[in-house]
């Protein structure tokens, strides 16, 4: 169990996280919000790659604020940043390899096979002794996720995990962490609303390093309910909306003339909420 | 497939009787025959453990030269495969070394009045490989190790160990090409031991660069100082200063120890 209380960080004059409190169980939790919400700054201190001006974490009971008990948690915790990088002169066997001695497994042989096991798991075994500099961006990608995935961690924090996959792949990547939220925290921040409808429990929307919402993706587009509105016609006041596949006009908020209610979705609360928020 | 195998061949395939010839033969039949095939008896589990031994030898990484070297001196598997991986241990960095401790020689060859200035320089070479070493600009991949249990002070002290160890192991072969005494020659390698000691314990305080930066600037300044106010250049490496660095690295290495096992 992961509780954050009134945690606050600033760049400079910037506050980026202001007092933010939040609770994060097992599952899969979605963190939504615009750029410079403070997603990746709650992430990074979470993950104990940057330390906070004021508040609390408190991590299976462990503090990262004081440097045993970070050690402690970085135990326990598997990171993918959301610009993860690489040594290009490694393979991808390599890289996992040297992430894994750094998460303390030194024994070649336990190393060696749950380096294999978490290649196999992001579907990458046929890449093992490929160059990471070779590799296509998706598959950097599910190799970062792969080193995440080491030593099977209760805390996953994953910072914009599907950048870079192809359709075919974020689905594996939704099957793979629906299959690990069944047993550990996980916690994903995503500009992708349909990633956040289709694989997580609960969603979090930050604005300005403060959570502006915080329940299930049914409840953020529940939010949107009685504001969506389809139209033959462009709205000529409102700001938010945008031309469909179909060729009508999707308009969110107050109801433009002629136009007929549709089914808010979690797209739609978000951008409703962010916009308000704003 | 015309023929297929008896079960008294395939008996003896099993138990391992036949004489090479057969048994390659044997095999390449059952590699083109699926009948055959199926009739060979197999337990899973053994099946399994081979594929398994199989895969972990395909996939393995290969150990570079270095790696194999570090190995065959003893140093463990993961100790070797972590040095081997740092930043500084670049092609470019062992140049640079070489280039600044050969000018440095030359310099002294040509007039023993340049000698002071190897022994200056040896002690910053190591402390300009750990500030390539470690950290978010020169490490691409900083960020994601930074999470990990042995980040922080325990890969800093084992990347600077071997960038400490190539630079020293490079300046002691340049060390004899001087036209100085042996132990004048050898000056520079206790105050290389205080010197990176010491920028590894201001690491812990300061940024990586700005440490072994400060520390470097402050080497150099107390190398001219004391040259300037004794009028000679070599008294920084006298035996009473070299006993100080000398008892510096000590302390400041226990400091160091006591702080990462705290």
């Amino acid at each position: 169990m992961l509780h954050i209380h009134d945690l606050t960080k600033k760049y400079g004059r910037k506050q980026v996280l202001d007092g933010l409190t939040l609770s994060v169980g097992p599952g899969v939790t979605g963190l939504l919000g615009p750029n410079g919400a403070g997603k990746t700054t709650l992430l990074r201190c979470l993950a104990t790659t940057l330390s906070y001006d004021g508040g609390r974490v408190d991590a299976f009971g462990l503090d990262p604020a004081h440097a045993a008990q970070r050690t402690a948690l970085r135990r326990r915790l598997g990171y993918l940043p959301q610009d993860p990088g690489h040594y290009p002169h490694f393979t991808a066997f390599d890289l996992v390899d040297y992430v894994a001695i750094l998460k303390e497994l030194t024994d070649r042989k336990h190393r060696h096979s749950e380096v294999r096991r978490v290649l196999a798991e992001v579907d990458l075994t046929d890449q093992a002794r490929t160059k990471v500099r070779k590799l296509s961006g998706g598959m950097r990608q599910r190799l970062a996720l792969a080193q995440a995935l080491l030593g099977e961690p209760e805390l996953l924090i994953l910072d914009e995990p599907t950048v870079g996959l192809d359709p075919e792949q974020r689905m594996l990547f939704r099957a793979l962490v629906s299959r690990l939220g069944e047993s550990r925290t996980v916690l994903l921040s995503t500009h992708q609303t349909e990633d956040v409808a289709a694989l997580c429990e609960r969603v979090v929307t930050m604005v300005r390093g403060r959570v502006v919402f915080d329940g299930t993706p049914g409840g953020l587009a529940a939010t949107a309910a009685g504001q969506v509105w389809l139209s033959d016609q462009a709205p000529a006041e409102s700001r938010l909306f945008w031309r469909t596949a179909n060729g009508r006009y999707r308009t969110l908020g107050d109801r433009p003339p002629g136009a007929e209610p549709a089914e808010p979705g979690v797209e739609d609360g978000y951008l409703l909420l962010v916009g308000e928020a704003a | 497939m015309s023929w297929h195998i008896t079960a008294d061949l395939m008996d003896a395939y099993l138990s391992g009787g036949l004489d090479p010839a057969r048994a390659m033969s044997v095999d390449a039949h059952l590699g083109g025959c699926p009948d055959c095939r199926a009739a060979v008896p197999y337990e899973e589990d053994r099946l399994r453990d081979s594929w398994q031994r199989l895969e972990a030898e395909v996939l393995s990484p290969r150990p570079s030269p270095v790696e194999r070297l570090l190995r065959s001196g003893g140093v463990h598997e993961h100790v070797a495969r972590l040095l081997t991986a740092t930043p500084t241990m670049s092609g470019a960095w062992v140049a640079a070394v070489v280039a600044a401790l050969a000018f440095a020689v030359l310099a002294a060859r040509e007039s023993a009045a340049y000698l002071p200035v190897f022994l200056a320089v040896a002690p910053i070479l190591p402390l300009a490989g750990i500030a390539l070493a470690y950290g978010p600009r020169v490490d691409p991949v900083h960020e994601l190790l930074a999470s990990t249990p042995l980040s922080g002070a325990r890969l800093l002290l084992v990347r600077a160990a071997g960038t400490l160890a190539v630079a020293v192991v490079l300046a002691a072969g340049a060390s004899p090409l001087l036209p100085a005494p042996a132990w004048l020659s050898a000056a520079w390698l206790l105050p290389s031991l205080a010197t990176t000691s010491c920028c590894l314990l201001l690491s812990s305080r300061l940024p990586v660069p700005v440490s072994a930066l400060a520390t470097g600037g402050l080497w150099l300044l107390g190398v001219a100082a004391a040259g300037g106010a004794t009028g000679d250049l070599l008294a920084a490496f006298g035996l009473a200063a070299q006993i100080g660095y000398g008892c510096a690295a000590l302390l400041i290495s226990l400091r160091l120890y006591s702080k990462v096992n705290a």
